[in-house]
């Protein structure tokens, strides 16, 4: 004992060989008054806090905290980001939808809480740790085996080395040892310090790397990690390749292809444009149109547009200097898509030329009711939402678009009742044309419906302008009578 | 951990006061009494037989998911070997005994499909498929939604229960008198394949008698949803009889406030469970908005429905949620039994707000049909109840209310949370 007296005592142990003998001592320590106190048994003893006199654990409110955190983080995160910051429109739903933010919350409670309570747990119990006086206890293993050991600490008030050991002596204990404090050099060694500033260090280096490229441009070509992902061997648009003598890669149809169509393949029913006018007119393109099924091009827009404004080319480029590679369907909406929009956006643009295309005057449908419920079912798919079921361009995406454009860039859908569409000055055809390839910012809808249903939409928007622009006089007497006597 | 003496079966302390055991039958033959008045009531009343049945159905799903919770309790503690639960699964064993007594009480609702078309189930009138879902005459859909069909698998759900609640009520009870340890084995070999089969059959039967009475709609999880209310039930009524029997001297010492803990620990786990299937079932339909789905819950959204379909998060999760989530409350058994009182009503709301609105989306009754509408579901639910609780004692006459002989019943007296 003379090794131990020397150091200074941290406190000490009493043994036990059963659970009774180690509460009661417990109990009786607990009684005496002393708080800084600790058991040690090979598993979970019930009542030894209690005998032990140890006070309910903060653990709990840590983890509340930690959850409640989670729950405000998660909802403020959320309605800043997409109902503040960055505004979006996701699956129709608003900006601010609770709903879709409760899974985030929920799961971000749960993360935190159980941080709460796995790290408050850790700090309450002063962990990690990496030594412990009472490992250097000579019996102590036996705490894991077979033996429950009860401690007090030499830094409790009412601690006096002679009292405890009279007290634990008294308990009927098999062995009271005193636990020496580890009086090893607790400072961390020098070179483990100069290790760790100089990987400090170093670490900074790569981050002055990104900031100064953040600051500077550089002139040499991006670096590839994954170079197959940036070359790909396939040919893309508009590039040369050396396959073809003439160095396209975009291959023009084999002259003779014929349209996928059912039955004979009829020009004008899938033109909207009369064809055999057309070839008096211009034969190139009558001749194109009826070699690759195509549709007719947009430059010949029409001079009919509500305003100036939506015109389409500018009269600079005449319909007639067509861009040579304009053989395709694709490049020829792609080339003429462009200017359209860019003239949408200056209001002061001339007039547009004169539309001499020989559109089709009638509809090649059987006009029944068949084919006007047929076209009131695809208008009310595929138009109505911009144009409004009744046509006045007030659909859904123009009110949603209302409340939530705010550059004031919305161009608002046409309103198809008004004069300016009428048959007189926009013919059947040319609306078939409008609905098969679209128009400034509405897109074709030539993927999405048969020639038939096209034509069957004509149809139906005819209707809905009579409709929309009937007087009195159209309704007849009968049913006149009829409303008029209806409260 | 006081020290135990071991009682026997006859022991008189384990029976009911003859004051209570005396009173099964009169509950039993009043319950009856209260639901027939109940149903001719309805009758007279505006909403009529469909309303009267509406009525008869959420109160015999708002017991019956009890009685199943209790199975459920009963097959789980034997799957996993449960030691703490010995001393109260009793309880939930005199629960489950009622089960073929609810199998004749669904006969009613078998009636609505032989006896009136469309009264319940709108599948059930072939005008309404006809002009509705035509294609149902020749899919499957048309084939699961027949009435032979469904009164068949009604039969085999009924079977399955029955057969279970049976067999467990009555090898514990045999092992009240033999202490056979063999019996202990028999039933945790059965309870792996019986919790399959309880998961299967109360899925369907959730699909079948609920879901049904609109079948256009569905849900995968609606099983799921009526099981977590059925167990969060099953759990408080547990706790309640529990609270009550002790306070009856029934119980005394065997169930300490570590039970009670614990109980407490189970309803606030399912309570969030509950919640956590809800709005699962809520957030896909809403995310979606298809409108095959949405109709179930717009049905939910107007002609006052609203203040239900909010009082259920509030009511179902936040309060009682916050309320259970101390351990300092959990360990009071009088306030634990206030909690599941609450629970017990808010679930009989939830059942009323899966079923009516549904029955009354056609009519123009307002939200509970008025003064006789309550009328009538509180004659159905009064009768309903009392006739649960009178089987409960009726089982529980001659039994003693704890399984004395269970070999983990020392665990369970000894039992005591870390």
């Amino acid at each position: 004992m003379s090794a131990a007296n020397e150091k200074r005592i941290h406190g000490y142990t009493a043994e036990f060989s059963t659970v009774p003998s180690l509460l009661a001592a417990c109990r009786r320590v607990r009684d005496a008054g002393y708080t800084q106190t600790d058991a040690y048994t090979p598993f979970p003893v019930h009542g030894i806090d209690e005998a032990l006199g140890i006070r309910p654990t903060v653990l709990p409110w840590i983890a509340l905290a930690g959850g409640l955190t989670g729950t405000i983080t998660a909802f403020t995160m959320e309605i800043w980001m997409n109902g503040i910051n960055y505004p979006y429109i996701i699956s129709g739903k608003p900006f601010v939808s609770l709903p879709a933010f409760v899974p985030v919350g929920f799961e971000l409670t749960i993360l935190l809480a159980s941080f709460g309570a796995f790290f408050g747990m850790l700090a309450l119990n002063k962990l990690p740790r990496f030594s412990n006086p009472l490992f250097a206890h000579p019996r102590f293993d036996a705490a894991t085996d077979d033996k429950f050991f009860l401690f007090i600490g030499a830094d409790d008030a009412r601690y006096n080395e002679e009292g405890v050991r009279r007290l634990l002596a008294d308990l009927g204990s098999e062995a009271i040892d005193p636990v020496v404090e580890d009086d090893s050099s607790d400072q961390v060694p020098r070179w483990l310090i100069n290790i760790g500033l100089t990987v400090a260090l170093l670490s900074v280096i790569p981050l002055l790397f990104v900031a100064r490229m953040r600051v500077t441009t550089s002139s040499s070509p991006r670096f590839h990690v994954f170079h197959d992902m940036d070359y790909t061997p396939s040919k893309q648009t508009q590039r040369l390749t050396t396959i073809f003598a003439d160095g396209r890669t975009m291959r023009p149809d084999v002259p003779g292809t014929v349209s996928r169509a059912q039955g004979a393949y009829d020009p004008d029913f899938y033109t909207g444009i009369d064809m055999a006018a057309l070839a008096l007119l211009d034969p190139d393109r009558a001749e194109r149109l009826v070699r690759f099924g195509m549709q007719p091009p947009q430059e010949e827009a029409p001079p009919a547009e509500p305003a100036p404004a939506a015109a389409a080319e500018p009269p600079s480029e005449p319909p007639a200097a067509e861009p040579p590679a304009a053989e395709t369907p694709a490049t020829e909406t792609a080339a003429t898509e462009t200017p359209a929009a860019e003239a949408a956006a200056q209001p002061a643009v001339p007039p547009a030329p004169v539309d001499n295309t020989p559109w089709l005057k009638k509809n090649p449908l059987t006009l029944d009711e068949a084919t006007l419920r047929r076209g009131q079912a695809q208008f009310n798919i595929y138009c109505a939402v911009c144009h409004g079921q009744d046509g006045g361009g007030n659909g859904l995406v123009n009110v949603r678009a209302q409340q939530n454009v705010v550059d004031n860039k919305w161009v608002p859908p046409s309103n198809i009742s008004e004069p300016t569409f009428a048959a007189a000055v926009y013919p059947d055809g040319k609306l078939f044309a409008t609905i098969s390839q679209g128009k400034g910012k509405m897109a074709g809808y030539a993927a999405q419906m048969k020639p038939e249903d096209r034509w069957a939409v004509v149809a139906y928007v005819r209707a809905i302008q009579l409709s929309r622009n009937a007087a009195e006089g159209d309704v007849p007497a009968a049913e006149l009578e009829k409303l008029q006597a209806a409260p | 951990m006081s020290e135990h003496t071991m009682k026997t079966p006859d022991d008189p302390t384990l029976r009911l006061p003859q004051a209570v055991a005396k009173r099964a039958v009169p509950l039993m033959a009043t319950g009856a009494v209260l639901l027939v008045a109940g149903i001719l009531l309805g009758t007279a009343t505006p909403g009529g037989m469909k309303f009267a049945m509406g009525a008869y159905l959420t109160a015999f799903i708002y017991v019956l998911t009890i009685a199943l919770g209790a199975l459920f309790f009963v097959l789980i503690q034997h799957l996993c070997r449960a030691g703490w639960s010995v001393t109260v699964r009793r309880v939930a064993e005199l629960f489950m005994s009622t089960l073929p007594m609810l199998g004749l009480l669904f006969i009613p609702v078998l009636g609505t499909l032989f006896f009136g078309q469309g009264t319940l189930y709108k599948w059930d009138d072939p005008q309404w498929i006809q002009d509705h879902h035509p294609e149902w005459a020749t899919n499957s859909k048309g084939f699961y939604l027949q009435d032979w069909f469904f009164t068949l698998r009604a039969l085999i759900y009924f079977g399955i229960w029955s057969f279970l609640a049976r067999y467990y009520f009555q090898t514990s009870r045999r092992q009240d008198e033999t202490a056979e340890l063999r019996l202990t084995e028999k039933m945790q070999a059965l309870s792996g394949p019986g919790v399959i089969l309880f998961a299967l059959s109360l899925s369907f039967a959730a699909f079948d008698w609920l879901m049904s009475m609109e079948p256009a709609w569905f849900s995968t999880m609606f099983g799921v949803y009526i099981f977590a209310g059925g167990i969060l039930s099953a759990l408080s009524g547990m706790l309640v009889t529990i609270f009550l029997l002790q306070r009856g001297g029934t119980i005394r010492d065997e169930v300490t406030v570590e039970h009670f803990h614990d109980f407490g620990k189970l309803i606030f786990g399912f309570i969030t469970f509950w919640t956590y299937i809800a709005f699962s079932q809520y957030l896909l339909i809403w995310y979606a908005n298809i409108p095959e789905e949405t109709f179930w819950f717009k049905y939910r959204q107007e002609n006052g429905w609203t203040a239900i379909s909010l009082l259920l998060p509030i009511c179902h999760w936040l309060l009682p949620f916050i309320g259970t989530m101390s351990r300092h409350v959990r360990r009071r058994p009088a306030l634990m039994c206030f909690w599941a009182c609450w629970i017990l009503v808010v679930h009989f709301i939830d059942i009323y707000w899966i079923v009516m609105p549904t029955v009354t989306h056609e009519m123009e009754i307002g939200l509970l049909g008025g003064i006789s509408g309550v009328l009538v579901s509180l004659l159905c639910t009064l009768g309903m109840i009392g006739l649960f609780i009178g089987g409960v004692l009726r089982s529980g006459e001659s039994a003693p209310w704890i399984p004395v002989r269970d070999p983990r019943l020392h665990e369970s007296l000894a039992f005591h949370n870390l």
